[in-house]
């Protein structure tokens, strides 16, 4: 069972039951829960709340593990915050096995340091991109578009006659 | 060895000058990402003791299209079109994920005719992905002539998939409060039509490979998955229930409407490719049982919520009603709002879980979308099959781990 005193928050999100833990006692908290039948790890992800007024935050990044009881059938959500620079927390690989890509997705997308993950390197962009994309202050980018009012600038002369 | 020892992950190059069992050097070398068998552009680090595989490491990201930062700058009636376009397979089943994790923020529910044609729409694609599976499949290890027979059949489907939505391949038709349009009777024709010939088709690939002594070779015994690691491991679809455990989303967390349908979940005890191409075979006939009952019990009635806060006015409205001409240029302009909260939504995609966590700050566009793809995890479970089996085999390994690497990429 997972102690009382680990759990700072928890409620119930459209039918979905999630708990907070601190960050710091990530690991204490997924092993009490993985014994309390959660074994299958389903994902896990980041949100960055930077800028977000609709809450008040614990901190910019939240960390969130969907865990799964496939003989009960239930579904719980950990979150964990992190702030920092760069943010930095518990690796759990070896708890749940396919935590191992989703650390590097995540290491990968949102700069979030997984510690004592084996092999901490990006997993979808190239090796040596520069930022971390899925950042709220990452831009979009993009090619610019050439709109028919500016047709003057883009159009290339007609040769002369 | 214990199965966390078995699923430890974290694989190493070899130093030049390791030697395999055999005493020649082990030889590492790159599969793909150009290769036509790895279904796309994965690439393998594979490292060879003579023609065994003794270490796999998959390189993965040649076709990462960066569809969650896309999301987060489109409003939520416009994401749906990139829920099409990350597993480029199976559309609907995604576009499924999304609005149903859409609308469970916002609190509404769609009316019954339009969960039976998002059941019909998935049912469908669910064959039309198991066909393309079978036929590369087939290819892959020899068997040419499966992928004509398949796609003549995914042809029939595109046709549907035509009719109901205009689109071949990248539908669009499911859609957060209800769907695109409603069926045309053309629809149903081609569909009583596909329905009846369906099974007949099935038992044709069955004749070509189910007794074939070289599919059997290239198969049984191959890339085996024991029923524990697979747990572990976190797989899903066709990988777990090849490995005996009858885990499908349809039947253990239904969705859509699915507990009304009567069908069985197909599992396999073989635990290898050939359980896994003989579970994909049965899933096929079972979506044929689900699709015939759902065209028998097809209700009547409307095929969107009725809220005009979410979806817009029917165009007869704008000319006679101030209101709706508001709503209309609200919903064009600016959008719906969801609640703030977050939500994850899984659905059994042809490969397995794909899921759709979402997350709002209450604005008019999503704060974070993450799809969960069975692909990307699947593909973790990689290593563990390949090992000790011949460089060939892994082609049979990869293919029938059926990744999709739009979907592993995203």
């Amino acid at each position: 069972m997972i102690a009382d005193q680990l759990i700072t928050d928890k409620g119930n999100s459209a039918g979905d039951e999630w708990i907070t833990v601190p960050a710091p006692r990530l690991r204490e908290a997924l092993a009490a829960l993985k014994e309390d039948g959660y074994r299958l790890l389903v994902f896990l992800t980041c949100v960055d709340h930077l800028a977000d007024s609709s809450r008040e935050w614990p901190a910019r990044f939240e960390v969130l593990y969907e865990l799964r009881d496939m003989e009960k059938l239930r579904d719980l959500r950990v979150r964990a915050f992190v702030d920092g620079d760069p943010p930095q927390i518990d690796s759990v690989h070896d708890l749940f096995p396919p935590a191992n890509w989703d650390e590097r997705e995540t290491y990968d997308l949102f700069g979030v340091v997984f510690n004592g993950h084996p092999e901490l390197t990006r997993i979808l962009m190239p090796d040596d991109w520069v930022g971390h994309p899925l950042r709220r202050d990452y831009p979009v980018g993009g090619e610019p578009v050439e709109f028919s009012e500016e047709h003057e600038t883009w159009q290339t002369p007609p040769p002369e006659a | 060895m214990s199965i966390e020892d078995m699923t430890g992950q974290g694989v190493t190059i070899t130093q030049t000058g390791e030697h395999g069992a055999f005493g020649g050097e082990l030889l590492t070398i790159n599969f793909g990402p150009h290769h036509p068998s790895t279904h796309g552009v994965l690439r393998l680090i594979v490292d060879l003791d003579g023609e065994q595989v003794k270490r796999v490491k998959p390189i993965i990201g040649y076709l990462h299209t960066g569809i969650e930062k896309q999301m987060e700058a489109l409003r939520w009636q416009q994401g749906v079109v990139c829920t099409d376009r990350h597993d480029y397979l199976s559309p609907p089943i995604n576009n499924l994920a999304y609005a149903l994790a859409v609308e469970r923020l916002m609190g509404v529910e769609v009316p019954p005719r339009a969960q039976a044609l998002r059941v019909i729409m998935s049912e469908l694609t669910r064959l039309s992905s198991h066909l393309v599976w079978l036929g590369t499949s087939g290819i892959e290890l020899g068997a040419m002539s499966v992928l004509m027979y398949c796609f003549r059949e995914r042809d029939t489907i595109m046709d549907m998939n035509e009719e109901i939505s205009g689109f071949r391949m990248h539908t669009s038709y499911i859609r957060p409060g209800g769907v695109m349009a409603d069926a045309t009777p053309r629809f149903f024709d081609l569909l009583g039509k596909f329905l009846h010939e369906m099974p007949g088709h099935i038992d044709e690939y069955e004749d070509l490979l189910t007794m074939n002594p070289i599919w059997r070779a290239r198969t049984i015994g191959i890339g085996r998955l024991a029923p524990e690691v697979a747990k572990v491991v976190g797989a899903s679809g066709p990988m777990i229930r090849g490995s005996g455990i009858a885990w499908d989303l349809r039947k253990v967390m239904p969705y859509s409407g699915y507990e009304n349908y009567d069908f069985e979940v197909a599992t396999n005890d073989g635990c290898d490719c050939y359980a896994r191409y003989l579970v994909r075979i049965k899933e096929m006939r079972e979506a044929v049982k689900i699709l015939e009952q759902a065209v028998d019990r097809l209700p009547d009635g409307p095929i969107n919520v009725d809220d005009r806060k979410m979806l817009p006015p029917p165009r007869e409205e704008l000319e006679t009603s101030m209101e709706a001409v508001i709503h209309h240029f609200k919903l064009f302009t600016e959008g719906y709002s969801v609640p703030p909260g977050d939500v994850y939504v899984a659905v059994e995609s042809g490969r397995g879980e794909n899921g759709c966590y979402i997350s709002s700050d209450g604005t008019h566009k999503p704060r974070r979308v993450k799809f969960r793809s069975a692909s990307f995890v699947n593909l973790q479970a990689l290593e563990r099959m390949a090992l000790d089996h011949m460089v060939a085999d892994l082609v049979a390994i990869i293919g029938t781990a059926d990744t999709v690497l739009g979907d592993v990429d995203r």
